[in-house]
């Protein structure tokens, strides 16, 4: 058993299993400088309640390789990512700085559908991105965009 | 709230973003976004060549791996553009060799490409993969040799109707036996014959083959070997489809083409010998796209054919189909999507076969997912184009080329302005479009009200006035290229629509009604127009402003005019301006 602390306070108890699944968690283990309790200051406790929850189930489904286990599975991800957007890029950057590939890309896929076949408007507002151009700079942008690579 | 992710993340969202649209919309969000979008694009598609320079592509994208350029403008490809014109790769291979030693795909579009070119690609690249030359010339099979010989890892060789200076067959045998990459390879608009050898161990040394589209001069007899080597071809192209007819040959056709379980697709079939046809019959069902527009054989033969395939998506076809043809592949292909049908005596004086536009209603009625045509024929009414507009609304492309120019309705001899109407009408995502025929002013005006998804659209022979070009500019919002040729169409509308070219790729007008004094001026007044006008004449400086100009290529570009002009393409522009690209 492995114990995890986030920048909360909040501890969790994982199997190995499931710890190496965290690749930053598993070089610690690996370098032994995993001592009683991981200290996991960038990410808090309900975060990091959800990374494990991913790993636990995707440590879970290894174990069956049938198809229709694997359809579940995706199902499971999609209704995984279902939450506030907030909670979401929290997700990201804990899978980042945890370095768990699978969920990375789960996750910055999810952000990616998001951008698809929106204009930039709608992306800054869906992201709450200021725009730092000047108008004459984004001008110049759009007009290279459409008239050179379109 | 306002995240920022850290590079490496917005950098991981975006490598699932792929499409030219996503990709630029990207690049507008912020600056930072502009930054990591730029260094992480891998690939990008220039639809004009000269619309921007290679300086400006590598300093944006320092990234790239796949890059596809289009050269000349679409009238190319009826000789309307001379020779000399420009296009030339090289100087983007040359930049591009220094910019981009990763690079890996290269596809490029009705543009010269000298054997320097091909030979500087092969040597400077070491992961080149793709190589696609659509409608290209300049190069030679020696050119051919050293990608070959020195592209390690080629996945695809496509040289589709490129015109090839054919020294020889012997190239082929340039691919190293360690070469067994190879997915795609289409040598059909090559002449000579390769080594067969060479090509049968080429073809059975690479596994993941997927396409193969041999050229005429590869024998009937010869395919059954290759396709015994290749049983996962997904596409085929055979070479001449003639010999005597012998069973021994037959059967062993038809054993090969049984054992080719994938075949979807099929084309080559030149010089067909009708007995030999029903060697493919056992692998028609699973045919979803059929070429055979090379095939000099009959309506029963033809019809034969087609009503075996019974899932048939796309078809291209000589008109000796006839309407009768058409009438059967309208009852048997009922997911046929796309129709082109190619006249098999263009310059006869009098029809050679019985293909009229019922053949074309016919298909309309029959075949609902029916989007995309292109259709040669000699005689066409108001009532058929009407009946085809309502038969099928989700048209998206459709080219009618009535050989004979100016053809009026032949049973009205009305003008078919009310026919293509229906067409802009009823079909209201129709993104492209060509127009034949008697058509006038109101045409145009139905196209302009009508035709707001339209893209491209061309137009030969057409239109009364000045005010049929305007009712095209000022009302097709989606416009992005525009080609006229013989229309009496000049200064006044394309003076007042200036401001609309800007939001198009590019405008060809020639044999047209459009002055020098109109060019220059159109010049001063924008800018950041390369207009150019092409006259083999010799140079226009004295004649005076009245005079017509040949042929007017307009396009948007961000790179200032271009530099390798030819001494009969002429920037009417601030002569004095230099422009850094």
């Amino acid at each position: 058993m492995i114990t995890l602390r986030s920048s909360d306070g909040e501890t969790f108890d994982i199997d190995e299993a499931v710890a190496v699944e965290l690749q930053t968690i598993k070089h610690m283990m690996e370098d032994g400088c995993a001592g009683s309790q991981i200290p996991v200051p960038n990410v808090t406790g309900k975060i990091l309640a959800k990374v494990i929850e991913y790993c636990k189930k995707h440590v879970e489904s290894g174990k069956a390789e049938e198809q229709a286990a694997s359809d579940d599975l995706k199902g499971w991800d999609a209704d995984f990512v279902k939450v506030d957007q907030a909670t979401l890029f929290d997700i990201i950057l804990a899978a980042n700085y945890l370095d768990i590939k699978a969920l990375l890309d789960l996750t910055c896929q999810t952000v990616a559908e998001m951008i698809k076949g929106k204009t930039p408007e709608e992306i800054r507002r869906i992201f709450c991105i200021k725009n730092d151009f000047t108008p004459e700079e984004e001008e110049e942008v759009r007009r290279e965009n459409q008239w050179a690579f379109e | 709230m306002a995240y920022s992710f850290p590079e490496e993340v917005l950098e991981h969202v975006f490598s699932f973003i792929h499409t030219d649209k996503d990709r630029n919309a990207i690049s507008v969000v912020c600056k930072s976004w502009y930054e990591v979008e730029r260094w992480s694009r891998r690939r990008v598609f220039v639809g004009n060549c000269y619309a921007v320079s290679p300086g400006i592509v590598i300093r944006r994208f320092p990234e790239l791996r796949s890059v596809a350029l289009k050269g000349k403008p679409h009238f190319a490809d009826f000789n309307l553009v001379p020779e000399g014109w420009g296009g030339n790769v090289f100087p983007w291979i040359a930049t591009m060799t220094r910019a981009y030693p990763m690079l890996e795909e290269l596809r490029l579009k009705r543009m010269v490409v000298t054997d320097e070119s091909l030979e500087l690609i092969s040597r400077s690249f070491k992961n080149f993969k793709v190589l696609v030359l659509f409608s290209c010339e300049g190069f030679s099979t020696d050119g051919l040799a050293a990608i070959a010989a020195n592209c390690r890892n080629l996945r695809e060789l496509d040289l589709r109707e490129s015109e090839v200076d054919d020294l020889s067959g012997h190239w082929l045998t340039h691919f190293p036996d360690s070469c067994t990459s190879l997915v795609s390879l289409n040598i059909s608009c090559l002449g000579s014959e390769v080594s067969f050898s060479a090509l049968e161990r080429l073809v059975g040394r690479c596994p993941n083959l997927r396409t193969l589209r041999l050229n005429r001069a590869v024998p009937l007899e010869r395919l059954p070997n290759l396709l015994h080597r290749a049983p996962q071809l997904v596409e085929l192209g055979t070479g001449a489809y003639t010999a005597e007819p012998r069973p021994e040959v037959f059967s062993s056709l038809e054993g090969a083409f049984a054992n080719c379980k994938e075949l979807k697709s099929l084309s080559g079939f030149w010089d067909v010998v009708p007995d030999y046809l029903p060697s493919i019959y056992s692998i028609c069902s699973g045919i979803t796209s059929l070429n055979l527009s090379y095939a000099t054989i009959q309506s029963p033969d033809l019809v034969k054919l087609v009503t075996q395939c019974p899932n048939l998506q796309r078809l291209w076809v000589l008109d000796y189909i006839e309407d009768s043809g058409l009438e059967a592949l309208a009852a048997h292909c009922k997911d046929l999507q796309e129709l082109r049908v190619f006249p098999s005596e263009p310059y006869g004086a009098e029809p050679n076969v019985a293909l009229t536009e019922q053949g074309l209603v016919s298909v309309s009625e029959g075949c609902p997912k029916l989007h995309s045509v292109l259709y040669f024929c000699r005689q066409m009414t108001n009532a058929a184009l009407v009946s085809i507009a309502k038969n099928r609304p989700n048209m998206t492309r459709f080219r009618l080329c009535i050989l004979e120019p100016e053809t009026p309705d032949y049973q009205t001899m009305e003008p078919l302005d009310v026919g293509f109407g229906a067409i802009v009408e009823h079909c209201k995502e129709l993104r492209r479009l060509s127009l034949s025929g008697l058509l006038t002013d109101r045409m145009f005006d139905y196209i302009g009200t009508h035709a707001k998804k339209l893209e491209m659209l061309s137009v030969a022979f057409a239109g009364d006035s000045d005010l049929g070009l305007h009712h095209v500019l000022s009302g097709c919002e989606s416009l992005r290229k525009l080609e006229i040729r013989d229309c009496p169409w000049g200064d006044k509308a394309l003076l007042a629509n200036a401001a609309k070219l800007e939001t198009m790729r590019s405008l060809w007008m020639s044999s047209c009604s459009v002055s020098y004094g109109a060019c220059k001026l159109l010049g001063q007044k924008m800018p950041r127009l390369n207009v150019e006008v092409i006259d083999e004449r010799g140079p226009p400086d004295s004649r005076p402003e009245s005079c017509l100009v040949e042929k007017l290529y307009i396009y948007r570009s961000v790179a200032g005019p271009r530099l390798d002009m030819p001494s009969f393409v002429r920037t009417m522009d601030e002569d004095s301006e230099l422009r850094l690209s």
